[in-house]
């Protein structure tokens, strides 16, 4: 049976086809830990997770970034957590790493139970089909000389061939995958995707990662090239998944209102420069952000005049984003319109507000009203 | 007040060119005929003002927006109507040499994606005397500087960044680029196209309150062009939808905000997730929209989707194209529903 999974293994990552990678029940069980995605097994789990790039070419040879500087999260079965931040802040590359497309340097990435840092990289990858990642362009994430059918079927027929289901399962579960993203398989599967709107693109994409079982979505901007009448109806989507299916959502964006819409039961992470400097219930880091950067993330936000009004203490950063800037103390400081000699010294940890879920890493937290607010109906 | 802008502006070269857009169909020749991207538009942008363009893909905005710099591509053509701005007369007459002398002259263009629409061979300097080059510009340090003074409104290291090569440059940094070339050569009117699509929030606010800051100072007639709503509210006095090919409401733009009229402009609106308040009110549209070869040829264009279509069934809905009218409360705003139109006689009929 080992056998049987390496060489599986080794054949799906020459074909580098992730879709199709899933030998999960095969390698949870030579661990000979549990992997039914229930109960706290079911959870995605991340600690202190570290990741470095060095930068290539020219210019720039030599040099480190740091995307991500221990970032901890952990989302239950079902739950949703999202990730706010500039364009560069790491949330991009912690979508990658929890969905396998990316290494991590050091910490610990738990998936349904199992501890993946000790694994050899052969052996992560099963556990990897789990999380799916929804990416940003539908236009590009299918293959257009392939019609939904042939792109449903591919990771159907080795999901078929691994648990010995027939050929009409296939079409079956074909079919089924694409209700469960409200399409109509009559029409969608014999058409190419350059004949379906964005909408129905993105939709063709969910039911294609559905169609491995995963435990977790990964949705990177998942929404943000879409039209916006049809946005509301992926975003709806991915909140049924999630109560239907039990299907957990890692949101990432730098769009807060959809965030708060997939997630506002949920918790939100802000981050910045590769660390947490925010997090807590989804809805209480919007009403009350008290770090500095979430406030000035908030501020940017445009307000519909005539139907909402600017918070009263809207800010800016004092400067732009320049990963050059000290590291020292705060890595906000240098843009921080409240920094102290403290904050340029020393490094704030992430701690709760006064015992309550709400964490935050800044030496003087303050609330600040920023986000706009609905004008009352006149 | 606009009406008397606009009978001035004519002569006096100080002040912001109003821009008048009227009946204009663009068409596109397919494999089953000529299909209007844009059929029979009216649009006005009064002097001085920022007019949010907003729509959604194939709704034929970025087709609006090209014929401004007469520069509708083939299989594309404008088969009928006039977009008269002050001082260069109707565009659609004009000559190739007229028209190229307009763009990046008197009709500054920010594209979509900055990133794409510079040259990564060379640096932003030498692209600098290039565009002078091509419009005739004789003093160069001339242009130089007033390029060091957008550069330097805008917030940037002038001198660097003229320096630099399209990829040392942030997203942000880029899209300020852009607006400099679209200025440099002393623009009056400003098309942007899409200017905020791929920049994170904190830019995107940036580049907001830089196109509302040089809009003021340097006196500008402008058009935005986006598909987010909420970069419409921010910076511009006046919005324009367009569902499509046609622009189905126009009005002030927090007027529209609170109280859209047209179907297709309440549904957008209430489509839009925020960030406070109760999120069940927001509600998606059903269906999706139409591209060139689906826009209904005969009714109304946004009939298929209409909410009040499907409740009322007028028959003028199904006849013929609203055309886009004045509401009788006499806020200036222009609608195209015959559901809004019969509504309004009916008021009428009663007050009378």
């Amino acid at each position: 049976m080992i056998h049987k999974k390496r060489s599986l293994d080794g054949a799906t990552r020459e074909s580098l086809d992730r879709a199709t990678n899933g030998t999960g029940t095969d390698g949870t069980g030579t661990d000979g830990t549990g992997t039914d995605g229930t109960g706290t097994a079911g959870a995605i789990e991340a600690r202190g997770i570290v990741k470095s790039f060095k930068a290539r070419g020219d210019v720039l040879a030599g040099r480190t970034v740091r995307a991500l500087r221990g970032v901890d999260f952990r989302i239950p079965p079902g739950g949703a957590a999202s990730f706010i931040g500039e364009s560069g802040c790491g949330k991009t590359t912690l979508g990658r790493i929890l969905a396998g497309v990316e290494s991590f340097d050091s910490g610990e990435l738990v998936l349904g139970g199992v501890p993946l840092a000790g694994l050899a990289p052969r052996k992560r990858a099963p556990h990897f089909r789990r999380v799916q990642l929804i990416h940003q362009d539908p236009y590009s994430a299918l293959n257009p000389t392939r019609t939904v059918e042939s792109i449903l079927r591919d990771p159907l027929a080795l999901r078929a061939k691994q648990t010995g289901q027939s050929r009409a399962w296939i079409d079956g579960r074909a079919r089924e995958v694409l209700d469960l993203v409200g399409l109509d398989p009559g029409y969608v599967l014999p058409r190419f995707p350059h004949q379906l709107s964005g909408g129905m693109r993105q939709r063709v994409v969910i039911a294609r990662a559905l169609t491995v079982d995963p435990a977790a979505l990964v949705a990177d901007e998942a929404v943000s090239m879409i039209d916006v009448s049809l946005r509301l109806g992926v975003l709806n989507l991915l909140r049924e998944l999630r109560s239907t299916l039990g299907v957990s959502v890692l949101f990432i964006t730098h769009d807060v209102a959809t965030a708060r819409y997939i997630g506002a039961d949920g918790e939100l992470y802000v981050i910045y420069r590769g660390e947490i400097v925010e997090h807590g219930p989804t809805e209480t880091v919007l009403a009350d952000p008290v770090h500095p950067y979430t406030q000035c993330l908030l501020s940017a936000i445009p307000v519909l005049h005539g139907v909402e009004q600017p918070g009263a203490d809207r800010l800016a950063p004092t400067e732009p984003l320049d990963e050059s800037q000290p590291e020292d103390g705060c890595l906000f400081a240098a843009r921080c319109p409240f920094a102290t000699d403290r904050c340029r010294t020393e490094h704030p940890e992430l701690g709760h507000l006064g015992g309550t879920a709400h964490e935050h890493a800044c030496f003087y937290p303050q609330r600040r009203s920023v986000v706009a607010t609905p004008l009352a109906d006149t | 007040m606009t009406a008397a802008t606009q009978a001035t502006t004519s002569t006096a070269a100080a002040a912001p060119p109003a821009v008048t857009i009227r009946d204009l169909t663009i068409v596109y020749r397919t494999p089953a005929g000529e299909l209007p991207a844009v059929s029979g538009v009216d649009l006005d942008l009064p002097p001085g003002t920022i007019t949010g363009l907003v729509g959604e893909s194939g709704s034929g905005k970025s087709t609006l927006a090209l014929s401004l710099l007469g520069a509708v591509q083939r299989p594309g053509r404008i088969a009928a109507g006039s977009i008269h701005v002050d001082g260069l007369g109707n565009l659609v007459e004009l000559s190739a040499k007229s028209l190229q002398e307009a763009r990046g002259g008197e009709i500054g263009y920010v594209f979509q994606a900055a990133q794409n629409s510079l040259n990564p061979l060379k640096t932003v300097g030498k692209q600098l005397l290039d565009l002078g080059r091509s419009h005739g510009v004789r003093d160069r340090t001339a242009l130089v500087r007033s390029a060091k003074e957008l550069l330097a409104g805008m917030g940037l290291d002038a001198a660097r960044v003229l320096d630099s090569y399209q990829h040392e440059l942030s997203g942000g940094m880029r899209q300020r680029v852009g607006i400099m070339f679209a200025l440099v050569l002393n623009a009056h009117v400003l098309v942007l196209d899409e200017p905020t699509t791929a920049l994170d929030m904190i830019s995107q606010a940036n580049v907001l309150k830089i196109v509302r800051a040089v809009h003021t100072e340097r006196g500008l007639t402008t058009l935005l062009v986006t598909h987010d709503i909420g970069v419409v509210a921010e910076v511009a006095e006046r919005i324009a939808v367009m569902y499509g090919g046609v622009v189905v409401e126009q009005g002030e733009t927090a007027d529209v905000l609170r109280a859209p009229k047209h179907p297709y402009a309440r549904a957008l609106i209430n489509a839009i997730p925020r960030v406070s308040g109760d999120l069940s009110a927001a509600r998606p549209l059903p269906g999706r929209p139409p591209t060139l070869g689906t826009i209904p040829t005969r009714g109304c264009v946004f009939r298929e989707r209409c909410a009040v279509y499907a409740e009322r069934q007028l028959p003028a809905c199904v006849a013929e194209q609203p055309p886009l009218a004045p509401v009788a409360d006499g806020s200036g705003r222009l609608v195209a529903c015959h559901a809004v139109a019969v509504e309004d006689q009916q008021a009428t009929g009663e007050t009378a």
